[in-house]
C-alpha cells in the first residue's frame, strides 16, 4: 500500500516536473481595455506556432498602481506596457536598443519619443501614435460658418458664437469629475506651451531637473495662471457646460454624439466611443488643434508614442518575450491591432484603416497646421497628471484663482520632487 | 486503573491565534517599522523617525482629509443607530408584510458599497440623474442642485447614501437585542404606570446597552474607514474636498509614498480605537 502511494506520488511528481520544464510561461500585463479580446487571439496564435511557450495576459484597470504592488512583491510580469520615468531610473526595464529588426520599421521620431532622455537608452517599443486635439462637430461649425481657431481669441469667438446660436448646445464640454480629463488639459495647453516654447527636449530637460526659472510656473503671467484664467473666463461665461464637475466621459460622448456638444477635448482613444455610440457621425467628426493661448505661441496637438511594450530586466524569459513581441509586432498583427486601438500604428511597413477616412484626413491636417508635441512623461513621481486634475477640479469649484491657481501648482510640482 | 486524561481544549485556540498574528499583529509590527522610514514602495527604505507623523500635521490636506472622516463617522453612526433602531422598533411588533419589510430594509445592505454609490450617483447626479429627470417632468426643482459643488450638501449626500444602505444591518443586531429583553419586564413597567417613552428609556433602552455597544463600535469602526461609497460618489472630490484618510492612504502608497501612507495608516488605527475604547467602556459601565 505505501509502495503503492510513494509510487504515485514520485509519479505526480515526475510529470509536474516535466510539465513545468517544457513550457516557459511569459507573463503579459496590460491596462489596456481596448486590445484585450484582440490580444488574447494573438497570443493563442503565439501560444500556437511556438510550443514551449505560454503567453499569460493579465489586465488590471488601475494598471499603472498595481505595477508598483508587483513591483514591490516580487511578481513581476516579463512583458508590460506600463511605462513610467520613475521605474526607468530604477532600473526595472531591460534596455531594447539592440532589438534591431523592430527599429528599424518604426517611424524615427517614435524611437525618440521612446528614448529615456536620461541614458539615451529604449527600454520600451511604442507600437502606435496617439493625437489629441479638440473634437468638433462639423455640422454645426458648417451650419455657423465657423472654422477651427488658431488664436485663443478666435476659440473664444466661436464658443461664443456657439452659444448665442445654439443655446441648447453646450460649447465646449468639459467632463471634469473624471481628474484625468482635467489633468490632460493642463499636460496639452500649459505644459503644451512649454513644449512648443522651450523645445521638445529642453522642455524635458527642464521638467527632470525641475528648473523652475524655465518652467515658471507660479508667475502671475506665466502659462499656468493665464491658463487658468482662462478657464475661469470661459465658465464665468457660460461656455463649457455648468456641470463641469459632476460630468462624466460617458456624459461627454452622450453629448456629442447627440448634437448637444460642439466639441470637447480628448485622445484618439475617444473615437471608437463615438463612433459606437452614433455610427452616422463618422464624417462630421472634425480634429483640430489647441489654440495659441500666450502671446508668443502656436497652436499644439498632441502626436505621441501610444501602446509601449517593455520587458523586465529581471525576467528569466528574456527570448521567450522577445520572441512573442516580434510575433506581436508583425505588420500582420499590427495592422489589426492598429485597427482595434483606433490609432495610426507607428511601424512603417503597416497600413491600417485605424478611423474613417474623413476623420484621418483632419487629423492629417491638424498635425500638418500645428507645433506636435509629446506627453509629459518627466512629471515628478509624487505628482501625478491625476493630481494635477483635481487642482483644476479645485480652480473649477471656486477655491482658486488663477494667481493663487498657478502658485498652488508650482507648490505642488516642486514637492513632488 | 485510573487514566490521567490532559485537557487540550486550551490548544484549540492556536488555529485562531496564528490567523489573528499572521493578519493583525505582524502586518501592524511591520507597519509600525514601515511608518518611521521614506519607502517609496520599491527603493531602499531609510529610518527617517517620526518625520513622517510631524509631516502629517503639517500638511493642509490631511487635515482637511480627518476634518472630512470625522463628519462621515459622526453622522454616519448617529444616523445609523437611530433609524436602525427605529426600523427595529417598527419591525418588532407584528404586521402584515413584516417579513418583506425587514428583507427590503436590510437588502441594500448585501450589495457592494461602491456599486451601490455608482446607483445613487446614477440617481442624483446633477442635471443628469435620474431624480433630477423625474423632478423636471412634474415641473419640480431638484432640491439638491449642484450639491458637488457645494461640501456640506456633498458630505451630507455621502451620509445619506452610507446610512441608506447599512441602517438595514444595524436594525438586525437591535432586533436581536430586542428579541433577548423578557416580555416579563416591559409587562411589570407597563403594570406600574410607566407610558410609552418611560418605558422605552428606562426599560427597552438599558436592555439594549450590548447591542448598542455593538452597533456603534463597528459603525465607527465602518465610518472612520469610508473608502468605497466617497470613490464611486465623488471619487474625493472636487479636488481634494471630500477625500476620506483612507482615500489618502491609498493615494499616498500609490503615489510612491509607501512609508509615509504606511505613517497615515496607524494615525487613523489609533483615530478609530480612542472612539471605540471610549464607547466600549461606556456602554460597559452603563451594563
Amino acid at each position: 500500500m505505501k509502495k503503492g502511494l510513494a509510487f504515485m506520488l514520485a509519479l505526480v511528481l515526475c510529470l509536474t516536473s516535466a510539465a513545468a520544464l517544457a513550457d516557459t510561461k511569459v507573463s503579459f500585463f496590460t491596462g489596456k481595455i481596448e486590445t484585450i479580446d484582440l490580444l488574447n487571439e494573438i497570443i493563442d496564435g503565439f501560444n500556437a506556432a511556438n510550443p514551449g511557450i505560454v503567453v499569460e495576459q493579465e489586465y488590471q484597470n488601475d494598471a499603472s498602481s498595481i505595477i508598483k504592488v508587483k513591483f514591490a512583491s516580487g511578481e513581476i510580469p516579463d512583458v508590460m506596457t506600463t511605462y513610467e520615468q520613475e521605474f526607468v531610473d530604477q532600473g526595472k526595464y531591460l534596455d531594447l536598443g539592440g532589438m534591431n529588426e523592430w527599429w528599424e520599421r518604426l517611424i524615427p521620431s517614435m524611437r525618440e519619443s521612446c528614448t529615456d532622455l536620461k541614458t539615451g537608452l529604449q527600454y520600451r517599443v511604442c507600437t502606435n501614435v496617439t493625437m489629441a486635439g479638440f473634437f468638433y462637430n462639423k455640422e454645426i461649425y458648417a451650419q455657423l460658418g465657423l472654422t477651427p481657431a488658431v488664436t485663443w481669441d478666435e476659440f473664444v469667438a466661436n464658443l461664443t458664437a456657439i452659444k448665442e446660436t445654439m443655446p441648447d448646445v453646450t460649447p465646449w464640454f468639459i467632463f471634469g469629475k473624471e481628474a484625468w480629463h482635467l489633468g490632460h488639459l493642463i499636460e496639452f495647453i500649459p505644459h503644451g506651451y512649454l513644449k512648443q516654447s522651450l523645445g521638445t527636449l529642453a522642455c524635458k530637460a527642464a521638467m527632470l531637473e525641475n528648473d523652475s526659472a524655465k518652467l515658471n510656473f507660479g508667475a502671475a503671467d506665466g502659462a499656468m495662471a493665464v491658463f487658468a484664467q482662462n478657464l475661469l473666463d470661459l465658465q464665468a461665461n457660460g461656455l463649457i457646460n455648468d456641470d463641469v464637475l459632476t460630468a462624466t466621459s460617458d456624459n461627454c460622448v452622450e453629448a456629442f454624439v447627440t448634437g448637444k456638444a460642439a466639441m470637447f477635448s480628448n485622445g484618439m482613444w475617444a473615437l471608437s466611443g463615438l463612433l459606437e455610440a452614433n455610427p452616422a457621425m463618422a464624417d462630421q467628426i472634425g480634429f483640430a488643434p489647441y489654440p495659441a493661448y500666450m502671446p508668443d505661441s502656436q497652436p499644439v496637438v498632441l502626436s505621441a508614442e501610444d501602446s509601449g511594450y517593455a520587458i523586465s530586466a529581471t525576467s528569466a524569459n528574456v527570448d521567450a518575450a522577445k520572441a512573442f513581441l516580434s510575433y506581436l509586432f508583425s505588420a500582420e498583427n499590427q495592422k489589426k491591432y492598429s485597427e482595434a486601438l483606433g490609432s495610426p500604428s507607428a511601424f512603417m511597413d503597416v497600413q491600417a484603416a485605424w478611423a474613417p477616412e474623413a476623420f484621418v484626413a483632419e487629423v492629417a491636417a491638424a498635425l500638418s497646421s500645428a507645433e506636435n508635441i509629446g506627453f509629459t512623461n518627466e512629471k515628478p513621481a509624487g505628482f501625478s497628471g491625476d493630481d494635477a486634475g483635481r487642482m483644476v477640479q479645485d480652480l473649477l469649484a471656486g477655491t482658486y484663482d488663477a494667481q493663487s491657481f498657478a502658485i498652488a501648482y508650482e507648490k505642488a510640482w516642486n514637492e513632488g520632487f | 486503573m485510573r487514566v490521567k486524561r490532559r485537557d487540550y481544549t486550551q490548544w484549540m485556540s492556536l488555529p485562531a491565534l496564528l490567523l489573528f498574528c499572521t493578519f493583525f499583529v505582524y502586518p501592524l509590527i511591520r507597519g509600525i517599522g514601515m511608518s518611521l522610514t521614506d519607502w517609496d514602495g520599491m527603493g531602499k527604505a531609510t529610518f527617517i523617525g517620526f518625520a513622517n507623523f510631524t509631516r502629517f500635521f503639517q500638511d493642509a490636506r490631511a487635515l482637511g482629509d480627518i476634518r472630512t472622516t470625522l463628519i462621515f463617522a459622526a453622522g454616519s453612526a448617529l444616523l445609523l443607530n437611530l433609524f436602525g433602531l427605529l426600523y427595529a422598533l417598527l419591525m418588532e411588533k407584528p404586521f402584515h408584510g413584516r417579513s418583506l419589510a425587514r428583507v427590503i430594509i436590510y437588502l441594500p445592505a448585501i450589495i457592494s458599497p461602491l456599486i451601490m454609490g455608482y446607483i445613487w450617483y446614477f440617481l442624483l447626479q446633477p442635471g443628469r440623474g435620474f431624480l433630477y429627470h423625474a423632478m423636471a417632468q412634474i415641473g419640480a426643482t431638484f432640491p439638491l442642485g449642484n450639491w458637488m459643488g457645494n461640501y456640506p450638501t456633498t458630505m451630507a449626500v455621502l451620509i445619506f447614501v452610507n446610512v441608506w444602505q447599512f441602517a438595514g444591518m444595524t436594525m438586525i443586531i437591535y432586533l436581536a437585542g430586542l428579541q433577548n429583553i423578557s416580555s416579563d419586564m416591559r409587562e411589570a413597567a407597563l403594570i406600574d404606570g410607566a407610558g410609552a417613552w418611560q418605558r422605552f428609556t428606562r426599560v427597552t433602552l438599558p436592555l439594549l446597552a450590548p447591542a448598542i455597544r455593538i452597533n456603534v463600535v463597528t459603525n465607527i469602526i465602518g465610518s472612520l474607514s469610508v473608502f468605497d461609497v466617497i470613490m464611486s460618489l465623488t471619487e474625493g472630490g472636487p479636488g481634494y474636498a471630500t477625500e476620506s484618510l483612507s482615500i489618502y492612504i491609498m493615494r499616498m502608497c500609490y503615489g510612491s509614498r509607501t512609508g509615509y501612507s504606511t505613517a497615515v495608516a496607524m494615525i487613523l488605527f489609533v483615530m478609530i480605537l480612542i472612539p471605540v475604547v471610549i464607547s466600549m467602556r461606556l456602554t460597559r459601565a452603563r451594563d
